[in-house]
């Protein structure tokens, strides 16, 4: 036993690395097709974004790079897709300096691609990068011309259907920051604390236990925690609208329910893991105390 | 030009006395530390005061502090510019010296002037950053499609790789405290995710009674993450706000003068 033990403790890495491989890659090329249950503050989010009437704002902030974009893409995508089925009016704008703005495109492209009947600058508009995030969205309560002179492609402001009357944030009725890091705070602090507009927030699963905080405060409309809470919102979306349904069931590429089979195989792993890891440890320990 | 009183009194401020100050301070080094602290204490004050003080009272309509916001702005774009410089002076330093992992430093400096220089081709061509006007994407959208995304999630995907390795050899029950962590962590990690029912696949007579227990776990996940995490969370948010504000307090007043970065004696 303390030699099978001790051959368990000094197992070389390289065959936990192919486990894992194994683990993630399997239920991605094989779905299983787990059950997701919701949670409230998705629910809550989802709900919010249903009250909304056509015609309204919503401000989608792109504050997450590629290394979190398997958890931060289907959340994005989500929002735009329920946003352009219920005709909401959406700006696009991307705070987070590594990448952001690329992403924050192709979602954008991918989207849009599913609803041709869209205009840009009149049904959407892309307002491209900022560095300074922050400052920037203080100055977004005054004028967002002074945050955003222009859009990504240099036309301004002025220029764009979509802006006409649109002065300040406080006339847009909802933003959803996608976050990864610190900026998704800042939406909360200088943006919901100092003008008001509401917060939805689509964070990492990293990063979520941080923002439960502002949720139990209000000071958060609604949250969607990493994979798992993008996942809720699929469903959601799918339950809602049937042409979400059929493009959730049919589409080859990435979404987050698909994305959850590969999530929970790797938790159960990792569980096994701690357990074999704490067994062998007990062991070992109870077994050196009875020699000493 | 409208020459009002916060505009004049801001290029005062941020302008004339920090070039004063340069200039003095080449002959006087005692004048490098007192004219940063200056500016330091008005930079601090004024977005403040700002807030308790009527706008029009201090500079009009505007007010002195969005002025402040939007140099902010103008200020973290040259952050970008110093980096750059910090990261070309590192990088040719260890070229020249050929000191160890030199051939990476070529890559780095090869990276950082084809992807800067696709970028601000597209802001001088007028055709910006992200797609050409056939629809096409620029050299710098390319570059970034191709290299960087797939270079970013390759790096941040190994982390599932170190973390299950870390989980097998370093998470160990080893005192009460790691016990409840332990605990705690192995309750949200099976609770966020439908385990049980991945379980039960294999069983399908036992899929009912896995999905009503995955549903109990998972509220009991939601309570931890909601009630003992979300406290714990505030508290943490609480202190560091408390923090940062004495923190800027001891700035303001020149009590911390660390970010001056002055030798001794100045």
């Amino acid at each position: 036993m303390a030699g099978m033990l001790d051959k368990l403790l000094s197992l070389d890495r390289r065959w936990i690395f192919l486990l894992v491989l194994l683990c993630v890659g399997t239920p991605i090329v094989l779905p299983i097709g787990l059950p997701v249950t919701t949670t409230g503050s998705t629910r809550a989010a989802f709900d919010y974004i249903e009250s909304l009437k056509p015609g309204d704002y919503v401000w989608v902030s792109f504050d997450y790079g590629p290394s979190s974009a398997p958890e931060n893409d289907p959340m994005a995508e989500a929002f735009l897709r329920q946003c352009f089925a219920k005709k909401i009016r959406v700006i696009v704008c991307a705070f987070y300096p590594l990448g952001s703005l690329g992403l924050a495109t192709n979602s954008l492209a991918k989207v849009t691609a599913e609803y041709p009947n869209l205009r840009y600058g009149e049904d959407y508009v892309n307002l491209g990068y900022k560095d300074g995030a922050a400052a920037v969205m203080r100055r977004l309560g005054e004028d967002i011309a002074e945050g955003f002179p222009a859009d990504v492609n240099g036309t301004p402001l002025a220029q764009l259907p979509i802006m006409k009357g649109l002065r300040s944030i406080r006339q847009v009725q909802l933003v959803c920051s996608v976050a990864t890091g610190v900026i998704g705070e800042y939406w909360i602090t200088q943006v919901h604390s100092q003008i008001g507009t509401p917060i939805i927030i689509g964070p990492t699963a990293v990063a979520a236990p941080k923002y439960y905080a502002y949720l139990n405060a209000g000071q958060l409309v609604g949250m969607l925690g990493g994979m798992k809470g993008a996942a809720e919102y699929e469903k959601l979306l799918a339950a809602r609208y049937p042409d979400m349904a059929r493009f959730y069931q049919s589409t080859r590429g990435f979404t987050a329910t698909k994305g959850m089979d590969g999530q929970t195989v790797i938790h159960a792993v990792i569980i096994l893991f701690i357990l074999l890891g704490n067994v062998a440890y007990i062991s070992r320990r109870a077994a050196q105390k009875k020699g000493a | 030009m409208n020459l009002e009183f916060g505009r004049l009194a801001l290029v005062f401020l941020f302008a004339i006395i920090p070039a004063v100050g340069i200039a003095l301070g080449i002959n006087s080094p005692g004048l490098r530390a007192r004219i940063p602290l200056l500016v330091a204490f008005f930079a601090g004050a004024i977005p403040i005061i700002s807030l308790y003080v009527p706008k029009k009272f201090l500079s009009g309509p505007t007010g002195m502090s969005p002025r402040l916001d939007q140099w902010l702005i103008i200020v973290y774009a040259f952050a970008i510019l110093l980096g750059v410089v910090n990261v070309v002076q590192n990088s040719t330093r260890k070229i020249a010296r050929r000191e160890s992992g030199w051939p990476f430093s070529i890559v780095l400096l090869l990276g950082l002037f084809a992807t800067g220089g696709a970028g601000i081709y597209g802001a001088i061509s007028h055709h910006g950053i992200t797609s050409l006007p056939d629809g096409t994407a620029t050299p710098f959208k390319w570059i970034q499609d191709q290299f960087f995304q797939p270079l970013q999630s390759t790096i941040f995907a190994l982390l599932a790789f170190f973390m299950a390795s870390a989980a097998f050899r370093a998470f160990r029950a080893r005192n009460a405290e790691a016990t409840i962590l332990l605990f705690a962590g192995g309750l949200v990690m099976a609770g966020r995710v439908p385990l049980l029912e991945f379980l039960a696949v294999p069983f399908p007579p036992l899929q009912p009674a896995a999905a009503g227990a995955s549903q109990a776990l998972g509220k009991l996940t939601e309570w931890i993450m909601d009630t003992p995490n979300g406290a714990a969370q505030s508290g943490i948010i609480i202190g560091a706000a408390l923090g940062a504000a004495s923190m800027a307090i001891r700035v303001i007043l020149g009590i911390e003068r660390g970010y001056l970065g002055l030798g001794r004696g100045e």
